[in-house]
């Protein structure tokens, strides 16, 4: 008979494998390490089809502990120096790397190698999602959009920067845990936004993306060493943005504004504990950018109507934002938040600060705003031609049809 | 009632670079066939097989050793069913889970010779 195995079993355990074994062999057996795990999986994946075993779980921890015995025949073979950890003596204690919290342990060591600072940011977010989160060359690839041979690159120079760099497979602890753990926020961070934001048709992959961010977060918070408020708020932003994920596009696919989300189906039980993690966020003096980001997120949240947001609570969060984060992107955000609040003036002040040339590919919300704010001080002629500005450099389809809307609509108003 | 072997030749997994979730998800579609094989009182067994191959060849008894790499269409796998005749065998390959992979499904009817 036909058993459901857990959704992501293979995906997770994946994960798992490679951080447990990587633990005993050393970041420079990984490329080793890595085609036994995968070996692993298609051979469960191929004698599983007829017969399933009673405790699949069980049986990929088996095989794991398995794999330490062919990975050692093979360095051994290969004449390859054998890290010390890899005695008789210690049989116990590579036992004890099975526990359910070193597996833990273990997997935090895999994040922090994957985002640490010796590696190019770039390569950071593909070797992440390769041995962290199991993906493969083809997922990671459709997922940064981007081709299957740059993510190949991607994760060789990886490899290339562990070696050289002789990375130690670890968690950092005291004056260095800070600003190692800001750095894996930020991969965690930009993994969440390839999926939340990218304005991909394949919602599948955009939702696996941000529940990969919100796992990986997750395990930074059960340990108590990289526990700390600036995750706590991250998570929150994570919870807040996820709540939303399935009203942004609606049945053909076409993205949604704010403005035109269903509210109704927003999803509660990620609202009520982005704001749990908020509580907790906010026990320090210092706020991150993750704090203020989190709390723009509930404000919008908390409006049970477009026209009922608060947008001065949000216009200073903004603001708060921007003076630790000075961001064009910020200003502009700001000048669109004053346009909503009717006030034009504020908008212009904003709106002159900042060039299209800020914005590199994304120009066209520059002309955008612009083509806004020309239209809220009934400047129609100005109005059209940003509209214009915008509709001719975006490259995104269901943008420019939403941009080509707008115009219309600009239009319309002329008339 | 007869009895048919179905082949599978081809879509070996080992170089396709499959995630681990792409895997778990095709192994969950195989459940499905084989449930739904099952279901129908059709199957009579069946077993997949290791890449290995070694071959022997010829008069002088040849020996090979090969690997999937090696061989174009590897036999990946066989399913006996017992049905009425071979259109019955083709309906239910259809929902053999590897064609995408390039895999091919053989029917062949096993051979009983009453004198």
């Amino acid at each position: 008979m036909e058993k459901k195995l857990i959704d992501h079993l293979f995906r997770y355990h994946s994960g798992k494998m490679v951080s447990v074994l990587t633990r005993i062999f050393g970041l420079s057996n990984l490329e080793i390490i890595e085609d036994a795990v995968q070996d692993t999986f298609i051979k469960a994946s191929v004698s599983w089809r007829t017969k399933q075993p009673d405790n699949p779980e069980a049986w990929l921890t088996q095989a794991a502990k398995n794999r330490i015995l062919d990975i050692f025949r093979k360095l051994n073979t290969e004449k390859k120096h054998l890290p010390n950890s890899i005695h008789g003596t210690n049989a116990i204690a590579i036992n004890e790397l099975f526990l359910d919290t070193e597996i833990e342990d273990s997997q935090l060591r895999m994040i922090f190698t994957a985002c640490h600072p010796k590696l190019d940011p770039r390569d950071r977010i593909s070797f992440a999602l390769k041995t962290v989160s199991g993906f493969s060359i083809k997922e990671i690839a459709s997922a940064l959009l981007t081709k299957e041979d740059s993510v190949k690159k991607r994760l060789t120079r990886a490899r290339k920067s562990i070696q050289h760099s002789q990375l130690k497979f670890k968690i950092p602890q005291g004056t260095s845990l800070p600003q190692r753990l800001e750095s894996v926020m930020e991969v965690l961070y930009l993994i969440f936004n390839e999926g939340f934001h990218s304005n991909r048709k394949d919602t599948l992959i955009r939702k696996e993306l941000c529940g990969e961010a919100m796992r990986l977060c997750k395990m930074l918070l059960k340990n108590k060493h990289t526990r700390s408020p600036d995750v706590y708020a991250l998570f929150a932003l994570m919870c807040f943005h996820s709540a939303r994920i399935e009203t942004k596009t609606n049945a053909d696919d076409e993205l949604l504004d704010l403005k035109t989300q269903d509210r109704s189906k927003w999803h509660v039980p990620l609202i009520t504990l982005g704001n749990t993690m908020m509580n907790k966020a906010v026990d320090t003096s210092t706020f991150s950018c993750y704090h203020y980001e989190a709390a723009i997120a509930a404000e919008h949240l908390r409006a049970p109507r477009f026209e009922d947001t608060n947008w001065d609570k949000i216009l200073h969060w903004y603001a708060c934002l921007h003076a630790i984060q000075p961001m064009p992107i910020h200003l502009l955000t700001m000048a669109v938040v004053c346009l909503q609040n009717k006030d034009t003036v504020t908008s212009k002040k904003y709106l002159d600060q900042i060039k299209p040339e800020d914005f590199v590919q994304r120009a066209y919300l520059y002309h955008g705003t612009l083509s806004d704010y020309y239209y809220a001080t009934n400047n129609l002629e100005k109005a059209i031609k940003h509209i214009d500005d915008a509709i001719n450099i975006v490259t995104n389809k269901s943008e420019k049809s939403y941009l080509q809307k707008k115009k219309s609509d600009l239009l319309f108003s002329k008339n | 009632m007869k009895e048919f072997m179905m082949i599978f030749l081809g879509a070996d997994y080992t170089d396709l670079g499959l995630s681990p979730e792409e895997l778990q998800n095709r192994m969950g579609k195989w459940f499905s066939w084989n449930d739904k094989m099952e279901k129908a009182g059709v199957l009579r067994g069946g077993n997949a097989l290791t890449p290995t191959i070694r071959r022997v060849v010829g008069a002088n008894r040849t020996v090979t050793d090969l690997t999937s790499a090696e061989v174009k269409e590897i036999v990946g796998g066989y399913y006996i069913v017992e049905t009425a005749d071979f259109d019955a065998v083709q309906k239910i390959a259809e929902d053999y889970p590897d064609y995408d992979l390039g895999g091919t499904v053989e029917i062949r009817e096993i051979m009983v010779f009453d004198r």
